[in-house]
């Protein structure tokens, strides 16, 4: 493929729920993906980097695409249709009680009011979702949904009403309140309890209908707690996690399954993959390892222990996202990065 | 519908490529895909851990 036929395009990876240094918290991604959008004429990356609960930034040319998605566009299964306007469809939990229902109808509406975002529908689901969060031994989180089927009857019931772009979907979730857990995510140096859990409804949806869809939980407010990290504060502002879903789902890809066409975005358009250099072992990184660059970045230390060079996957590592973004602007001025430096060699006979 | 988490050791032989393949033939024996990741490497045994999320009917 014509390299320069196509905006320079980066795939930004920072899986969710694996207790990323950057970007594990309450979406303390988005600068870096702010200041990658600023180097990539188009910019690919996911929810867990781009949702800060309560906050988010536009950025005209970022693509937010659901994990599941996301691994099949990798795998050259789908391609990503850009889209001005998504009418949202709502899809909250049977199991969310009162006051909490209406906190999330209100962020909703809201969201319709002071951002000018569509919302068609709201539906609660025939049965209480159930989630129950668990930890894999890899110290990553994951969560068991008792009654999925509630959740795809709801989304069903939905996107039947022809004006459902993509599906934004609310689930109760345990509270933690006391939690050792929440209070090592709160303080900024543990795994979000409920990130995994989160990435299997949204998977769900996006399997069976493929739809960009994003989740949010419900959960009680917290207590204030004056150690609060920084990178997780975001979470602690409001009633609902709801707004930032909502704006990235409005301007989400739609998810092509046939023949691409003019103006799709392929796997093959993906000039660059930008992933924490432990964390290379996700079906994305894996299918475009063969075809595109990948840069791993070390300083994104998570709990994963797969990096690229023991998995057999060529990379160039970095140490940090600044130093990422110097290789991304050399890479797109068809500049070789090792040429930057003093140690120039010679070529010899 | 049920869903499913799975962990697996899959031996580290060969290129990315034949890891996915290996990786879908692994879970297909426990239900159909949801989420997954190699999350650890030994590189003592040539092995990697496998962390997945399947469903069944």
């Amino acid at each position: 493929m014509d390299q320069t036929a196509h905006p320079f395009t980066v795939l930004l990876l920072i899986p969710t729920g694996i207790g990323a240094a950057i970007g594990g918290y309450a979406g303390d991604g988005l600068p870096v993906a702010r200041a990658m959008a600023q180097v990539a004429e188009c910019l690919i990356t996911h929810p867990n980097v781009l949702n800060g609960a309560q906050l988010y930034w536009p950025l005209a040319n970022a693509l937010y695409v659901e994990g599941y998605g996301l691994d099949q566009f990798a795998a050259g299964q789908w391609s990503l249709r850009p889209r001005r306007h998504n009418r949202l469809g709502l899809l909250l939990d049977q199991g969310i009680e009162t006051e909490l229902m209406w906190r999330q109808l209100q962020a909703a509406s809201a969201c319709q009011a002071t951002l000018g975002l569509t919302i068609s529908a709201h539906e609660v689901t025939d049965a209480p979702v159930e989630v129950q969060l668990q930890m894999a031994t890899s110290g990553a989180t994951w969560g068991r949904v008792v009654n999925p089927d509630t959740l795809l009857r709801g989304a069903e019931k939905l996107l039947r009403r022809g004006d459902v772009d993509a599906l934004a979907v609310v689930t109760r979730f345990p509270d933690l309140s006391c939690g050792a857990a929440l209070t090592a995510y709160r303080h900024g140096h543990g795994v979000d309890p409920v990130a995994g859990a989160e990435a299997v409804i949204s998977h769900l949806i996006v399997r069976e209908f493929q739809i960009p869809c994003a989740h949010a939980p419900a959960l009680s407010p917290l207590p204030l707690d004056p150690q609060i990290s920084a990178r997780a504060a975001a979470e602690e502002l409001g009633y609902t996690f709801l707004p930032s879903v909502l704006v990235g789902l409005s301007r989400a890809p739609q998810f092509v399954s046939g023949p691409p066409q003019s103006g799709d975005i392929t796997a093959a358009h993906v000039d660059a993959v930008v992933v924490p250099a432990g964390a290379c072992g996700g079906p994305a990184v894996i299918h475009l390892s063969q075809s595109t660059p990948i840069l791993s970045v070390r300083d994104n230390v998570t709990r994963m222990e797969a990096s690229a060079p023991a998995l057999g996957i060529p990379t160039l590592e970095v140490g940090s996202y600044l130093e990422a973004l110097g290789v991304l602007a050399a890479w797109r001025a068809g500049v070789n990065p090792l040429t930057l430096g003093s140690g120039v060699p010679s070529l010899g006979r | 519908m049920t869903i499913h988490f799975i962990e697996a050791e899959i031996d580290l032989h060969s290129a990315p490529l034949s890891l996915n393949q290996k990786v879908e033939e692994v879970l297909a024996d426990h239900g159909e895909p949801l989420r997954w990741a190699l999350t650890r490497v030994d590189s003592q045994t040539q092995t990697v851990h496998l962390e997945a999320v399947v469903t069944t009917p």
